[in-house]
């Protein structure tokens, strides 16, 4: 009866993806499960300025794109991110960078980010949704008491400052 | 005796021959000097050529005589063409061979049984050698190149004694030439010519002496099996023609068998000769005469046998759609068809031929697709009996699935036939409500119980898929759902039919509903039916809920009481099907009725509140005018809205009534039409409308047909299959989207691998096609919603 409602369609990825993970079991169907869900909702969702989709037939590593928030610095800026998410997930984080590189205090020169919930603050509740609302937010609320990027930070007084640099090392 | 013997060796020679080729003349006196002259011929070493010169004589007379003047006398009464001269004369010919053929093989015969006993030391390959060297030189002489003549008339000796015999024995022959005579009446039907000059025991016996002549000469296979074949090929065509085609709903094959011996009774005739001489000849024994008689004979049945198989494949296999479509009358046809087929090699025919007629007669737009439907049912029953391991099924319906999947009101019909409220097929709601209900699993277990010493491999005309034969289900059911890949499409569906089923009937009456979901859980396990169990139940509720609150209003003061008695179907909006969406303004009376029913409810049940559909639903209404009252009108609630209002007001202007009912006037003009086709309100002037309250002003709609208010009356409640399709190209879209924004630009191989891999099928949403995908994406581009360069698409560059 399980196998009757398991869905044909991730049935037939997690077929796909045995090639590629060869330590393939019974917990990897359930994250493949998951994913898959979590990619529905992000579909349906249609929340603008955030995305992000299965980089090739594996569906454990993610692109994501964000744009800048409108009324920040980085409006107008877009960033792609990538999502790798282990065979523990969701309990476990995902690892997630930036492949754009970044001018954010909380971001470092290798695209890595300090935010609590990829790190200690992690729950099994959150979904790429929720990771990818919180970048976007990050980039115009940064946390500049633990800085990565500590000349970021300091500039970060100086809004206008900021742009002018920001743009100026922009490159997509 | 030295002299004798040399003067004697012409004259022993003269002797011997004298005695062979003219058998009549010496008498047994004669024989010793016959041997005597014979031992001296073979002293002298001339024994030999005794046999050389009696076959050379043969030949020799046969050629230059015998054979010529057999040839005359056959074709000599072609002059006058009475039938039973010609068998009289074709008798005759041969009669005249044996005769003349005769001496030469009595001599043989002499020669032959001195060789045998072998009293002189004659040399010799004996009778029976003797025999078949004579027998070899006529047939080769005789028959070299047999004009055509000989032919037509055996043959049409054959066909007249048959049906002489065939008439014999009470079996009516129904061949062409009586019906054609068509007074057949006072014709014997035997020789079909009048009483009087009958000559059926005639033709009888002349058969039978012509038997013996041509078996006498060796000559019956020869001259017998071409014409006996094609009589009998023609007879069983005829008879075939006559008696089976479109006829599928008796079995011919023992009917066959009957006839088959009949003629075989014929046949024995034909070659009893053969049969006789053999007991005279080297076969002495009389079970080993049976054996030679009916292994001829046994030859002939298996060659007609196998004969009619073929024909009686060939004209159903012809024939097999109308047999399918009239399935299960023709049940004895697909019976005969099977035992025939496995005797022919004719499988890829049918195959091919049935492919090909259910191409051209079933799946072309004129079809409608319940009937499509109805004819793969049959199909599917005809064709599990005609061929249980389900190839010919798989193979040949193909098309029809595929042509199934294109249709959009397939998924709809087949629901529709399964719940029984469908003109065409009720079989499926039959098979449905079957006692033993072969569960939708798709997952077969290896373990299957079947023993291994029973596995059969599959013909050899079997579609080399995944699915192997275990998964070659023949249940009616199961290969529909099959058709579009998974079950969950037709639950949807079923989801929606039930909805609309229960949203149009209003009386909470689900007594049918519950038993078709029970059956349907049967089919596709409790969880998938788990929905509908909810609508049942929801429906259920609300006649509780209606009941409950109706009470409690009857028990308020008089002048309390709502002022329109409302019944609501109280439906838990996360598990019915999308409904509908249409913006209307009920007037404030109902409003207010609705809003009073609201407060109970909440009262009712705590924590929950109604959200009314006030364009869904009915309202039974009387009109009062002042001459006239309609009564008992049931219309759809904006109907109803629209003649309230005119309860207030005279006269609206279409704007004005748009604007109040919060519907588009277009809409609203095609809802007005119900009320002016009842004549209680006319259109004054374009966009002007008043209430009629007298009938005699009232003029006769003649623009009765414009008026009709054609549109989505008695429409769905939910959304359709279109608009389903139009979901799933949006969420297709959302996805497309997002792997562009993502991933900047891909194929379209690429785009469609990605859909299939991530996008999870679900109710209501299918795969697509590559082709489908393409011109969605092509409609896109041609939207400006993407870009497309060498085949690679990407998404334009939004100003940021």
């Amino acid at each position: 009866m399980a196998s009757q409602n398991l869905d044909p369609a991730a049935a037939s990825s997690t077929a796909a993806l045995k090639g590629n993970e060869t330590s393939g079991n019974v917990s990897k169907g359930s994250v493949t499960k998951r994913l898959q869900q979590e990619l529905m909702t992000l579909m349906m969702s249609g929340d603008k300025g955030i995305s992000a989709f299965p980089e090739s037939d594996n569906l454990f590593k993610w692109i994501g794109t964000i744009d800048g928030a409108q009324g920040t610095v980085y409006e107008g800026l877009r960033y792609k991110l990538s999502l790798e998410f282990p065979s523990g997930y969701p309990y476990n984080a995902p690892r997630v960078k930036f492949i754009t590189s970044c001018f954010h205090p909380n971001v470092d020169e290798n695209g890595f980010i300090c935010l609590d919930i990829l790190k200690d603050k992690w729950s099994a509740l959150y979904d790429v949704r929720s990771i990818l609302l919180s970048i976007q937010s990050l980039l115009g609320e940064p946390n500049n008491d633990s800085p990565m990027n500590s000349a970021a930070a300091e500039l970060w007084d100086n809004q206008e400052a900021f742009k002018a640099h920001l743009h100026a090392t922009y490159k997509n | 005796m030295s002299v004798l013997m040399s003067r004697g060796l012409p004259a022993a020679w003269d002797t011997v021959t004298a005695a062979l080729v003219c058998p009549s003349a010496p008498s047994p006196v004669t024989d010793d000097s016959v041997s005597e002259a014979l031992t001296l011929l073979c002293e002298k070493g001339l024994g030999q050529y005794v046999e050389g010169w009696l076959l050379e004589m043969l030949q020799v007379s046969l050629a230059s005589n015998v054979a010529p003047a057999f040839w005359a006398e056959l074709q000599h009464p072609e002059v006058e063409s009475r039938e039973r001269d010609r068998a009289g004369a074709l008798l005759e010919a041969f009669r005249t061979l044996l005769q003349r053929l005769q001496p030469f093989l009595c001599g043989l015969e002499r020669l032959g049984s001195w060789q045998d006993e072998n009293r002189v030391g004659l040399p010799g390959p004996g009778a029976h050698g003797l025999r078949e060297r004579a027998f070899s030189i006529i047939r080769a002489i005789l028959l070299f190149s047999p004009p055509p003549v000989l032919q037509q008339r055996v043959l049409e000796f054959y066909s007249r004694t048959f049906s002489v015999y065939m008439s014999q024995i009470g079996e009516q022959i129904e061949s062409d030439e009586v019906a054609a005579e068509g007074d057949g009446n006072d014709m014997c039907t035997g020789c079909a010519s009048a009483p009087q000059v009958c000559w059926c025991q005639d033709a009888l016996e002349q058969l039978q002496e012509f038997s013996h002549i041509l078996s006498r000469l060796q000559l019956l296979e020869r001259v017998s099996s071409e014409a006996v074949t094609s009589i009998l090929h023609r007879l069983i065509e005829q008879r075939m023609e006559q008696r089976c085609r479109g006829e599928y709903e008796r079995s011919f094959l023992s009917d066959f068998n009957d006839w088959l011996e009949q003629v075989l009774g014929w046949l024995s005739r034909v070659f009893a000769s053969e049969v006789g001489e053999a007991s005279t000849s080297s076969l002495p024994t009389d079970w080993k005469l049976d054996c030679i008689g009916s292994s001829i004979l046994q030859r002939w049945r298996c060659h007609m046998q196998q004969f009619f198989c073929r024909i009686y494949v060939n004209m159903r296999i012809e024939e097999l759609f109308s047999i399918i479509r009239d399935f299960p009358e023709s049940t004895p046809a697909v019976e005969d068809l099977k035992f025939c087929l496995e005797r022919t090699n004719q499988r890829q025919q049918l195959l091919t031929s049935l492919k090909s007629a259910f191409e051209t007669r079933l799946l072309h737009p004129g079809v409608h697709t319940s009937d499509i439907i109805t004819v793969y049912i049959s199909a599917i029953k005809a064709l599990r009996e005609l061929d249980p391991s389900m190839v010919i099924l798989q193979v040949a319906c193909q098309p029809i699935r595929k042509y199934l999947r294109t249709r959009e009101d397939t998924v709809r019909q087949i629901v529709a036939s399964l719940t029984g409220d469908t003109e065409g097929c009720s079989e499926l709601a039959s098979e449905l409500s079957r006692a033993d209900p072969v569960t939708l699993e798709t997952q077969d277990s290896e373990d299957e119980g079947s023993d291994p010493e029973e596995w059969t491999p599959d013909p050899t005309d079997a579609l080399t898929d995944k699915t192997g034969s275990k998964r070659r289900s023949s249940d009616i059911i199961s290969l529909l759902v099959s058709i579009f890949g998974s079950k969950e499409i037709f639950i949807d569906e079923y989801k929606t039919v039930l909805a609309d089923r229960l949203l149009h009937q209003l009386n909470y009456n689900t007594a049918r509903e519950i038993r078709n979901v029970e059956l349907l859980k049967l089919r596709f396990g409790e969880s998938h039916m788990h929905y509908c169990e909810v609508m049942l139940k929801d429906v259920a509720d609300s006649r509780r809920i209606n009941t409950n609150i109706h009470e409690e209003e009857a028990r308020l003061p008089e002048d309390e009481h709502p002022p329109i008695p409302l019944s609501a179907m109280i439906l838990s909006s996360e598990f019915w099907p999308q409904l509908k969406e249409e913006k209307l303004e009920l007037p404030a009376a109902i409003s207010k009725s609705m809003e009073a029913y609201t407060h109970r409810f909440e009262k009712l049940k705590a924590m929950r509140t109604l959200s009314w559909k006030p364009h869904l639903g009915s309202v039974t209404l009387d009109v009062e005018l002042e001459d006239r009252t309609l009564t008992n009108l049931s219309v759809s609630p904006i109907h109803a809205a629209i003649i309230l209002h005119f309860q207030d007001k005279g006269t609206w202007a279409l704007e004005e009534l748009s604007g109040v009912l919060g519907v588009h006037q277009e809409l609203l003009r095609r809802k007005l039409a119900l009320w002016q086709q009842h004549g209680v309100i006319q259109e004054e002037s374009p966009g002007r409308y008043s209430i009629l309250e007298k009938a005699s002003s009232r003029e006769r709609p003649d623009r009765g047909i414009m008026l009709i208010d054609s549109d989505e009356e008695g429409d769905s409640n939910t959304t359709t299959q279109s608009e389903q399709r139009e979901e799933k190209l949006q969420l297709f879209w959302a996805y497309i989207q997002a792997m562009l924004t993502n991933l900047e630009s891909m194929t379209l191989d690429r785009i469609h691998s990605m859909l299939r891999m991530f996008v999870a099928t679900g109710p209501g949403v299918t795969e697509m096609d590559v082709n489908e995908l393409q011109a969605f994406l092509q409609k896109k581009v041609r939207d400006h919603q993407l870009i497309v360069s060498a085949g690679v698409y990407r998404l334009p560059k939004t100003t940021q």
